[in-house]
Formats: C-alpha cells, structure tokens, sequence
C-alpha cells in the first residue's frame, strides 16, 4: 500500500506541524535552560506543599524542584500533551469531517482504496502528527545534563512514548466522531471536553480523593498521570491501556467512516 | 469482472452503468427516487436537470460514496462499495463542487494522484495540461476558478479511465475551452471510454451526447436518444393574423401549447402533428408562418416550467 493520502494530508499541514515543533523545543529548551536557576529554590516547593489543590490544578504535585517535578509540571503535565493534542485533535476532526464538508474527501476517496485502505492512512498520519511534539521535547531533555538536569532517561523514554499515545487515542476518538456524524465541528468539541475532563481528573486525582478513585478513566492517566517520569508504574499497563483504547477508538472509525455518505 | 466492452448472453453490449429503482433519502423533499438509468458503453451520456434535481447524489451512489435507501447499482459489472478499488481503477471522477489542496500546486496534486494510481504513464497528462494551458506551477488557492477546474479535469483524465463521471466539467471554463472539451469527449469516447457527463445546461451537452436522461425533483422524467429526445420535443410555431385570433382555440388543440400572444400574432408549441395548427391557422386567415425545427431546449424547458407550475400549485 502507498502512502499517498498520508503524506497528501502530512504536507496540508506542514506548516502547523512546522510551527508546533518549533514552539514546543523553544520553549522545551527554555525550561531545561532555566532549570539551574530554580533547582535550590525551596518556595517553590512550599507552594505546592501550602496549596496541593490548585497546585495539582495546573499538573504539580510533589517537589517541583526535583528533576522529576521540574519537566512535569512545566512540560508534561500540561504544555506537551496540549501542543501535541492541539495537532492530533484538530487532525483527526479534520481528516474525515473536515475534509467531507469542504469537499476534498470526494477526490481522495475515488482513488483505488477501499475505505479501510483510506482509513489507515488517515490513522498514520494521525500517529506521525502524535509523535512529532514529544519526540521534540525528548531531543530537547538530551540537553539537560549541561543544565544540571538529568532525569530518569528510562522515565523519559517512558512519558515521551506514552504521551505519543495519549495524543493518537484523542486524535482518532476526533477521527471516529468526525467519521460518524460528518461534522468536524462535532469532532473537536467531543474530542476537546473529553481531553479536557480527562486532564482535571489525572491533574486532581493526587489531590481530590473522589476523584482519585476515577482516575483510571482518564487517559491522561494512563500518558502522564501515573509517574511515568519517574518510573513508579508498570510502564506495560499505560501502554497497554492506550494501545487497547486507540485500537478500539480505530474500529469504530472505521465503522463509521465505511457507512459515512462522502460528499 | 465484467469490462465495458463485454457482451450479455442476448448479444446486447452490457452497460457501463446500471442504476435499478435507485433511492437516496435525506427528507421528504430531498435525494432521489426510484431512478432507473442504463448507460451504453463508449458513448456519451448527457445527465440533465436542474440545480438540486439530485445529479450529484445519483453520481455519487454511482461511486459509492453514498449508501443508497434502496436499489441496486452496478457500474463497469462492479458494486461500487463492494469492489470499490477495483472500480476507482477504471473510474475518473471529476465533482461538481472541486475542492482541491490549497497550498499544493497543481503539479504536487497531480504527482500525488499519479503515484496513488501507480501510473508510470503521464503522456496523457502532459498533453491534456498543454492543451488546456493549465497553469500547475502555483498554488491552487492562487488560481481562478477555470485554472483550478483544469486541474480537476486533468485529474479524471489522467490515468486514461474506462469511465469518465463528470459533474458540471464546463463550469468555469471559457467557450473556447469548452469547445476543446468537447472536441476531447469525442476522442475519448473513439478510444473506447464511456463518459457521464452531468449538466444543469442543455446547451453545453445537447452537441456531445449521445443518450441522455433528465432528472427532475429526484425523478427521471427522460431518458432517451437524442434523436428520441428531440423526435418528441416541440416545435416552436409563430403565426400572423390579419385580425386578433382566439388563442383559447388554439391552446385546446391536442399538443399544442400557448406561449406567447398579442394583437396579432401567436406563439404555439406544439408535439406531434402539426395538421390541427395548420387546419386552425388557415380558418384564422393566417398571413404568415414561422416555424422552427425541433429542439431540445425546449423540452427541457417543458420540464422547467411543469416544475414551477407544480410549486405554484
């Protein structure tokens, strides 16, 4: 099978794509940067300690000063999974329900591809989008050891991975919303409320006991929510959790995508 | 698999198209009803109606981009969702309402199309681009409407395809283009393509087709030869009088419908023989006669005009 579509779709948004790469290592590179001048700073530490609540708010809790706490709640509790849901969301709503109301599905699903065929591409581009902004923010962390910052790499790898995942499932579960209703304004606003009601619950899970007892229902949990920065979980389950759900968000797309009327 | 070429049992060459009691729903007003519609091979079929007829969603049943309420379809021998690919492979489809990729030029769209497809091939599409003058070297949403239309029409032809599903081809393009377009029908259709061509204008496709079929409120209301068509068109009879006639009388004559009248002068359509016309005219003292031969405009706008008189009613 080509790779035309993908590759049709990866180079209509070459430039967001560009553009959040570039932003996302800045400003990765800036908190790596930064890091010497906070690392002895123990108010930092006090604040989370005086105000857990509105702390876990935002994705700290615990040391933020530790290397650990540092990259979490400066990149991957919050600033990472954004960026690079803001490309898989805004893809996967797009690539069937998007492209179906301007009207350029139309020619690409003429080409000689079943449905499926189609679908996997869209699903490809879906994980190159879903890969691109952790795997700059991880290339960003090799440049830590000069800043006194030296994380976990084991852990890096870890939440650089499941981040990646954690941005494919929302992408397709925008891919298969897109796909059942045809509507790519649908699509966003599913795939955005579930992301955004799945980060408050991983974000206040460690802070908020009723919600720390539904925790597993967020995806963030599974991605960022569960120490994967430190190592403290078996990294098998939070794969095994993404993966499971982002193959079964893919068979409804496809479902959905194979009785969707093309315009 | 069943080519375009291949023979049924009876001698008949088999349809590139078969619509059977075809039906899309979208609403009580909307999609079409019960179309049945066969499409001779290595001809050109005129698809006619008006904007909103249901053209463009009997088109895209016929590729399989629409599930349909109810009714078979078979195009090339082929269920367009069950061999979708194996169909598309032989199938090049330009839409009514072309979208293309903005940012791209019309050289990556293409190169992207081409490499989709496997074609190794691209004399076609470098002799089509020159002979349109398709400008490919800019970015799509930089081009007139026209220019991005080229671009669409290169993309249907290029792969040389068994059957060609035009929807509004000419929309956009200048008359000599036209011209040229329909100059390239033709040798298409020699080289042994079967083309469906959709239009809301009976002028653009009356000289190139060979059947046709006209669409109206989701319903075929023709579906004929152009011969066929045009034996059963009205033809346009203008009399002179040297008095006001009664035109209730001529109104009344069977096939004969009242256009235009003023003091002395009267303006019939009529379908089928004219001796009632000419029996009334010479009772009336007709001075002079104008008559034109038949033509399918008008019956065309026979159907146009039978729809707004069912929305005034």
């Amino acid at each position: 099978m080509t790779l035309d579509v993908a590759r049709l779709d990866l180079r209509t948004r070459r430039r967001m794509l560009i553009g959040c790469m570039l932003g996302i290592a800045a400003y990765a590179f800036l908190i790596v940067a930064i890091y010497p001048a906070f690392e002895g700073d123990a108010s930092l530490n006090q604040m989370t300690q005086d105000n857990p609540t509105m702390a876990a708010l935002f994705g700290a809790t615990g040391s933020l000063t530790s290397t650990a706490g540092w990259l979490n709640a400066n990149l991957y509790a919050n600033f990472v999974p954004l960026i690079a849901l803001l490309l898989t969301v805004g893809y996967g709503a797009g690539a069937i329900a998007g492209q179906d109301e301007d009207g350029s599905l139309g020619l690409t699903a003429t080409l000689p591809l079943t449905r499926r065929a189609l679908l996997l591409q869209k699903t490809v581009t879906l994980m190159a989008l879903a890969v691109a902004v952790p795997a700059v923010t991880f290339l960003c962390l090799l440049a830590g050891p000069a800043f006194d910052l030296d994380p976990d790499w084991a852990g890096a790898v870890a939440v650089t991975a499941t981040t990646c995942l954690l941005a494919w499932d929302l992408g397709l579960l925008a891919l298969a919303i897109g796909a059942a209703t045809g509507s790519r304004g649908i699509a966003l606003g599913v795939a955005t409320t579930v992301a955004a009601a799945g980060y408050l619950i991983s974000s206040l899970a460690p802070a908020v006991h009723g919600v720390h007892a539904i925790r597993w229902a967020s995806p963030f949990y599974w991605a960022v929510g569960g120490g994967q920065l430190t190592g403290a979980g078996p990294l098998w389950r939070d794969i095994a959790a993404l993966v499971g759900l982002g193959i079964l968000l893919d068979l409804a797309a496809m479902r959905a995508f194979e009785r969707l009327d093309v315009h | 698999m069943v080519r375009t070429g291949a023979v049924t049992a009876t001698g008949n060459p088999e349809p590139a198209v078969r619509l059977t009691h075809l039906t899309k729903s979208f609403g009580p007003r909307r999609g079409i009803r019960g179309v049945d519609l066969e499409v001779n091979p290595h001809q050109v079929f005129g698809f006619l109606g008006p904007n909103g007829a249901g053209k463009s969603t009997t088109i895209r049943l016929m590729l399989g981009l629409y599930h349909p309420t109810s009714g078979t379809r078979q195009v090339l021998g082929l269920d367009p969702v069950r061999d979708h690919a194996e169909l598309m492979r032989r199938v090049g489809y330009l839409p009514g309402e072309l979208t293309l990729f903005g940012r791209l030029t019309g050289q990556e769209i293409l190169d992207r199309f081409a490499h989709a497809r496997a074609m190794t091939d691209l004399s076609t599409r470098r002799d089509l681009a020159q002979r349109f003058g398709a400008e490919l070297d800019r970015p799509v949403r930089t081009l007139s409407k026209g220019n991005r239309q080229k671009i669409g029409l290169l993309l249907a032809f290029q792969h040389r395809p068994e059957l060609l599903v035009l929807d509004e081809p000419t929309s956009g393009l200048d008359p000599l283009l036209q011209d040229e377009f329909a100059q390239l029908l033709e040798e298409v259709v020699a080289a042994g393509s079967t083309v469906f061509l959709s239009s809301h204008d009976l002028a653009e496709v009356q000289r190139v087709v060979h059947q046709l079929a006209i669409i109206r409120e989701g319903q075929i209301v023709a579906a004929d030869s152009v011969e066929g068509l045009r034996a059963r068109a009205p033809r346009v009879i203008e009399l002179l009088f040297p008095a006001r006639p009664n035109p209730a009388t001529y109104a009344a004559l069977p096939g004969t419908e009242l256009r235009a009248t003023d003091s002395r002068r009267l303006v019939l359509a009529v379908t089928g023989p004219v001796t009632p016309v000419l029996a009334a005219a010479a009772k009336d003292g007709a001075e002079d006669i104008v008559a034109r031969p038949a033509d399918l405009d008008e019956l065309f706008l026979t159907f146009y005009a039978d729809k707004e008189s069912s929305h005034d009613a």
